[in-house]
């Protein structure tokens, strides 16, 4: 009897163990939603979320929700709202949260924000200027990633009325603002939650920041067109439509799907053939030769342009020298060199597959290849500057006239008895950067330079290219950028200020340790500089300085993010000469997120 | 010794695996006095060009031999070229969706077809219902219809030396032929272009030389370190067999490949050679090699002869070659083949998992399938990118097996017949 009685207790445990064991995959799930999703009602996407979810709260620190909370130019916000949305097709500030343009006062100082008295949260209360000032006050008071930098650019943020707040900017000696294209930048990256709901999860954090930034608030309350519910689990996210959006009163209308679902796929290609299967909407992910599934596989499958480069290339993945080893950094000649004598048209034809317009289309400078970003130098003034590169001549006369020459015979160039050897790096399995290095290293072949590729893993790589004191790498990529209200003042200085040398954990810029005092001037100089042609001077001076000095050089355009649509289901997606000025970022990232409001059922 | 061979060259088995490997070293040392050059060297701007000839444009405009044919199917040929039947199809749907009745557009009809669509066409209309990918799969096939019925001559032009002016250089018309065998440039590539577009066959070749050097350098350390522990365990037997045993053991139950993994990973790319790879998928594969040889000597140790030699004095080294090696000779040339096989195969893993040689240097067949893989060659139909890669890795494990076979039936009392 004993012994019956513990087998029953011992398989009442292990069954415990099983309901707990299986109750550990972490599930989270808000409010109702159907187990089975109605296909003519959901957007699926791919590409975006990599992993499972592990919070909802906008100031962890890694929440690893692509769907809800995304850093990028463009604050991804079909959840959480900003004041602003950015459209990088003509870089304009949009109202989102916000009741029209924001306000600089006469000495630039402050800027004056007005709310949109329709907004409100998914609970039903406005939005008001006390929200607004909370939050941003919640994120210095924690610390949180975004608030660490707050206080170089904002002094004080405050609820002037109900519906009116007042960003006061961070001022030098001289009693203007530090940097008024910063203070604008953050009225497009903060989302705004509920001053109500941020105080009850404080409260129940007992006040801790660490555990305040842990806290994953799946209770969570927001003000977006999805922040009607949501599901998560390690194979999927699902959000659901707020049907009571207050964004009807901007965008006449809710967004089109009820529910916008991710699958979390393994790798590039199960997110591929899913998208050719019709179950992936909307793909943001590098798809190697991209026309072969409208051509060959006659798919209906399009992306923003019909034709090379297929999308808006807002990012230069750039080869960086290493200035801490002195050869590259005392010789411009090999700097340039190398940069002449790479082939980037084989980069765009074989790493890129053509999704990137050619240093001809777009010559090479500071700028990417908008048309706004376009006008902000002078291109004749730079002419001389530019090259299109396999230029493998002009690269040896280059190099013999510097005297760098091959003195023992061995076809390899040397420098005081010893030769020029340097790795090229990247990380593992980022597919067409590592094809990229491939052919920089062919390069060196052709002008006496041994160079070899060195692809670390990424965990490995960013831990070493982001210390300024490290030797181990030569020369290496890494894009780094976008486009936003700050560019491409944010590029400049990415490329060129001197204030991240010998930084340790350094993911704002200048990763290889260049220094030159003019460009650090005009990147002082342009935050500040309101007239147009000062602006196009200055610019067009940080241009000269980069082609002359060559600290980096760009490999290729890119996108921010990919943009590949199936309308199998549906249709309507932005797309270019549609008249709509929406910019291809997946419907989810700025002004971008309008698209869902035009979508339509292939087959209603 | 001459009768073995004979014995082993009558094995039906043997002959085929052996004239397989035979034919793919003879064709991996002449091939390249063919097409000599760097098999690595990217010759293709674009990715995976498909298999076929290619023919310089530029030299054919340039022969002095033009031939005129008066062929009836041309134009047809022509047009069935440039106007396939799913073009026909995305025409009538955009023709429908523009407003046309359904019975008034007939596909089969090129002429009509053609006459109604270049009336009706225009890019600007957006038809009610139509998807973009459909519009803009109708505005591809109209730009590929452009000057179909032209049949004028093509003017070519070249900027005049002194003027800089476009100057006429000679015309073309729809009858001018050439002989390919007149062009200065003709480019056959059996097997297309790779991702990096490098000459698909002559990197296969010169990638199972070096997986077969890897496979045989892998093989013969495997086999060499799997034989003297083998040996010494099984003859000396005692401690020395308890803790060679042991370790045999114990790399018995870690699974080898992870253990593959494991070193290659933390040996680092920079210093991944296919030497150093070849070294340590040897060091990880002698184990099974160990246990057979020494299961061999144990039942070889208490032989008359061996004990005979013990008895004379003969040192232990010389019993263990003159004595116990010899009738384990052939087991361990069995051995050898198959470790070299499996020597290849683990290179091939490892690098499709991206732990294999590092790249800039060789290709390896491994290496192949990696890059062929990351820019998803199996999604895009690019079969030549992979596929022959496959049937080498086939090819020469199942010949080396054949090998095998043939020389078990020689060699095993059990099989011989």
């Amino acid at each position: 009897m004993k012994r019956k009685f513990s087998s029953a207790v011992l398989a009442a445990l292990m069954a415990l163990c099983l309901v707990l064991g299986t109750a550990s995959f972490a599930v989270a799930e808000s409010a109702a939603i159907p187990s089975e999703l109605p296909r003519n009602e959901t957007l699926y996407f791919a590409g975006q979320q990599w992993g499972s979810v592990v919070g909802w709260s906008i100031f962890m620190d890694s929440a690893n929700n692509a769907m809800a909370i995304a850093e990028a130019a463009s604050r991804r916000i079909p959840v959480n709202e900003t004041l602003y949305m950015y459209n990088l097709l003509d870089g304009k500030v949009i109202p989102l949260l916000a009741d029209g343009d924001y306000q600089w006062n006469d000495d630039q100082t402050e800027i004056t924000v007005k709310i949109n008295p329709a907004a409100h949260f998914s609970d039903g209360t406005p939005v008001k200027a006390t929200d607004v000032a909370y939050t941003y006050d919640t994120h210095i008071k924690y610390q949180t990633a975004n608030g660490v930098n707050f206080p170089e650019y904002i002094a004080e943020v405050s609820a002037l009325d109900e519906y009116t707040v007042v960003f006061k900017a961070a001022l030098n000696d001289s009693g203007a603002a530090k940097n008024p294209l910063e203070v604008v930048n953050q009225l497009l990256q903060i989302y705004i939650w509920p001053q109500s709901y941020i105080e009850k999860l404080e409260e129940r954090n007992n006040y801790d920041a660490a555990a305040f930034k842990l806290d994953t608030a799946e209770d969570f309350i927001a003000s977006g067109p999805y922040a009607g519910g949501f599901y998560a689990d390690d194979q999927k996210v699902i959000l659901a439509r707020d049907d009571n959006y207050w964004g009807v009163a901007i965008f006449g209308s809710l967004p089109a799907p009820k529910y916008l679902a991710h699958n979390i796929y393994p790798d590039n290609p199960a997110g591929q053939v899913a998208l050719a299967a019709g179950e992936v909407d909307v793909c943001q992910q590098f798809i190697a030769d991209v026309q072969l599934l409208w051509e060959e596989q006659d798919l209906p499958i399009s992306t923003y342009i019909d034709e090379p480069p297929y999308g808006i290339c807002v990012s230069t993945p750039s080869a960086f020298y290493n200035f801490n080893n002195p050869i590259l950094a005392n010789n411009v000649a090999i700097r340039k060199a190398i940069a002449l004598a790479v082939d980037y048209d084989q980069i765009n034809a074989n790493a890129m597959t053509y999704q990137s317009p050619t240093f001809v289309q777009s010559p090479r400078s500071l700028m990417i290849p908008t048309d706004g970003e376009q006008a902000m130098y002078d291109h004749e003034a730079v002419k001389d500057l530019q090259w299109i590169g396999n230029d493998i001549e002009g690269a040896n006369k280059l190099l013999d006239e510097a005297g760098i020459v091959d003195t023992n015979g061995d076809g390899i160039r040397d420098i005081d008895g010893k030769n020029l050897s340097f790795n090229a790096v990247c990380p593992n399995g980022w597919t067409d950067w590592m094809a990229s290095m491939e052919i920089v290293a062919a390069a060196g072949k052709g002008i006496g330079i041994e160079i070899t590729t060195l692809f670390p893993e990424w965990s490995e790589v960013q831990n070493v290219f982001t210390d300024g004191t490290q030797t181990s790498y030569d020369i290496f990529m890494y894009a780094g950028d976008g486009a936003g209200p700050t560019y491409p003042w944010q590029r400049v200085r990415q490329r060129m200020s001197s204030e991240f040398i010998g930084r340790t954990g350094n993911w704002s810029g200048n990763w290889g340790q260049y220094s030159n005092p003019r460009a650090d001037e005009i990147i002082q100089l342009i935050p500040s500089v309101t007239d147009p042609d000062e602006l196009k001077a200055l610019y067009t001076e940080a241009v000269e300085i980069y082609l002359t000095d060559v600290p980096s050089f760009a490999l290729m355009y890119r996108p921010q993010l990919f943009y590949t649509v199936n309308e199998s289901v549906w249709t309507g997606y932005p797309e270019q000469g549609d008249g709509y000025n929406i910019p291809p970022t997946d419907l989810t990232d700025g002004y971008g997120i309008a698209g869902l409001y035009h979508l339509e059922l292939v087959n209603p | 010794m001459k009768t073995t061979f004979r014995q082993i060259f009558r094995q039906a088995n043997f002959v085929i695996g052996f004239s397989i490997i035979t034919l793919i070293l003879l064709v991996i040392t002449i091939y390249p006095l063919f097409n000599p050059g760097s098999p690595l060297q990217m010759i293709g701007q674009g990715t995976f060009f498909k298999p076929g000839t290619y023919v310089n444009i530029y030299d054919s405009l340039d022969t002095s031999k033009v031939y005129t044919l008066r062929l009836d199917d041309a134009a047809a040929n022509r047009i069935g070229k440039k106007l396939l039947p799913a073009d026909r199809e995305t025409m009538r749907a955009w023709l429908i969706a523009f407003g046309l009745p359904e019975e008034s557009v007939q596909i089969e009809y090129t002429d009509d077809l053609l006459q109604l669509w270049w009336n009706s066409y225009d890019e600007n209309v957006r038809p009610q219902g139509m998807t973009s990918a459909a519009r803009k799969a109708a505005a591809r096939v109209d730009a590929k219809l452009a000057g179909l019925y032209n049949m004028e001559s093509l003017t070519i032009t070249q900027p005049d030396e002194t003027t800089g002016e476009p100057a006429q250089k000679m015309t073309v018309s729809e009858t001018d032929y050439v002989n390919v065998s007149d062009i200065a440039n003709v480019r056959v590539l059996p097997l297309g272009t790779d991702n990096f577009g490098r000459d698909t066959l002559k990197e296969l070749l010169a990638a199972t030389a070096t997986s077969l050097k890897i496979g045989l350098l892998a093989g013969c350390i495997a086999t060499l370190v799997g034989l003297a522990l083998g040996l010494f365990a099984g003859y000396v037997g005692g401690i020395v067999d308890d803790i060679i045993m042991f370790f045999a053991n114990l790399f018995t139950v870690i699974p080898g490949f992870v253990l593959l993994i494991l070193i290659s990973y933390s040996i680092g790319q920079e210093s991944r050679g296919a030497t150093t790879v070849a070294v340590v998928i040897g060091f990880t594969s002698w184990v099974w090699t160990t246990r057979s040889v020494r299961a061999q000597v144990l039942s070889l140790r208490n032989r008359d002869h061996v004990n005979l030699s013990k008895l004379s004095g003969h040192s232990l080294i010389r019993i263990l070659v003159t004595d116990i090696l010899p009738y384990i000779a052939s087991y361990v040339v069995m051995a050898l083949i198959l470790q070299i096989c499996s020597g290849i195969l683990s290179e091939a893993q490892l690098s499709m998992l991206g732990l294999g040689p590092k790249t800039t240097e060789v290709p390896t067949l491994g290496l192949m399938m990696f890059w062929g893989m990351q820019y998803t060659a199996h999604l895009n139909g690019a079969w030549w990118a992979y596929f022959p890669v496959i049937v080498m890795i086939a090819l020469i494990s199942f010949s080396l097996n054949l090998m095998n076979t043939g020389l078990d039936q020689v060699f095993n009392p059990q099989l011989r017949s």
